[in-house]
């Protein structure tokens, strides 16, 4: 019988052609099931049906009016807090958060609880000045902390004036 | 002169750092990937805004609502404004008897409507009216709870 000796053992040599195969099937799946997502927030507005309205009353501070005035386009024509006209564009919104701010006299006031806001937009306003009027009400991020400061969570729509 | 053929060496490749690199690329891939079935649609351009924040604790049931237009390759309207569900195009007036399906399978899964939370991912140009009035008939549908999303920008 014949023994094979040490120095004449076989060298097993690794079949890598297979693996790569699989390796790039996988590396082109990633790649082509790659989707970039924008990260997304969202504003929550309770808006019960049943909840009966509360008299302005019984309440000790009354409800905050923004009205949203559309253009034909869509776009804003006019931002009204209360009677005052706010203007148009970025500026207005602004000038919305800071008189809030004032109504409320300083965040987190606990008197301040129970105010809601109303928004009351034109049915033709884009949605997105909408999210801007929540965001302009709702707080405002401190530069330096990059943290939410919150003034009004309280947040409902009048009913949508649907045209005729 | 004598040319030598048959002793011609095979010049080996060396393998491992383009398999490191590959490896390293899959598994760059594979943490990127969001595997979590998302029900956002990509046809829906959200309005953006600094103070929109991803919700603090996981909505358990929650029913997502893509509102937006058809739209050409250079992205003007094609259409009036649809509710993208579940590969469904639903003009926003006539989603009523939808959203009352949706309410009775909730029941029956033994989940009140009022718990579940109504996400609505509205197109920057979809007009506000509208998006009223699909709150109005889920709210007719017996759901309490609406979100409004909007894409996080920070500066």
């Amino acid at each position: 019988m014949k023994f094979r000796r040490k120095g004449e053992q076989a060298k097993i040599e690794s079949q890598m052609a297979p693996m790569i195969d699989v390796v790039f099937q996988l590396l082109i799946f990633f790649i082509l099931t790659l989707k970039i997502i924008e990260p997304e927030g969202d504003f929550n507005v309770n808006l019960p049906i049943s909840a009966p309205a509360q008299a302005e009353t019984d309440r000790p501070l009354p409800d905050i009016k923004v009205r949203l005035i559309a253009n034909d386009d869509g776009n804003l024509g006019q931002l009204v807090l209360g009677r005052r006209k706010l203007g148009t564009g970025d500026q207005a919104f602004e000038l919305l958060n800071r008189e809030i701010l004032k109504m409320i006299g300083r965040p987190g006031n606990p008197l301040t609880k129970d105010i809601e806001v109303e928004l009351d937009a034109d049915y033709n306003l884009h949605y997105r000045y909408i999210v801007k009027g929540i965001s302009a009400c709702t707080g405002r991020l401190d530069p330096r902390t990059k943290k939410i400061v919150p003034y009004i969570e309280k947040i409902k729509f009048a009913p949508p004036h649907r045209p005729e | 002169m004598k040319i030598n053929t048959k002793n011609v060496e095979v010049p080996e490749i060396d393998m491992t750092p383009m398999i490191d690199v590959v490896f390293q690329l899959i598994a760059f891939f594979m943490v990127i990937t969001n595997f979590e079935q998302t029900q956002a649609d990509e046809r829906v351009k959200l309005p953006k805004d600094q103070l929109a924040k991803p919700a603090e604790v996981k909505r358990e049931d929650k029913l997502t609502l893509n509102v937006g237009f058809k739209r050409d390759a250079e992205g003007n309207k094609q259409s009036e404004a649809l509710v993208l569900l579940f590969g469904e195009d639903i003009p926003v007036l006539q989603m009523g008897p939808k959203l009352k399906q949706e309410s009775k399978i909730y029941k029956q899964k033994g989940t009140d409507p009022k718990d579940v939370t109504i996400i609505i991912r509205a197109d920057a140009e979809v007009p506000t009216g509208l998006v009223q009035e699909l709150i109005k008939l889920a709210q007719e549908a017996e759901f309490e709870k609406f979100s409004l999303a909007a894409t996080q920008i920070s500066d």
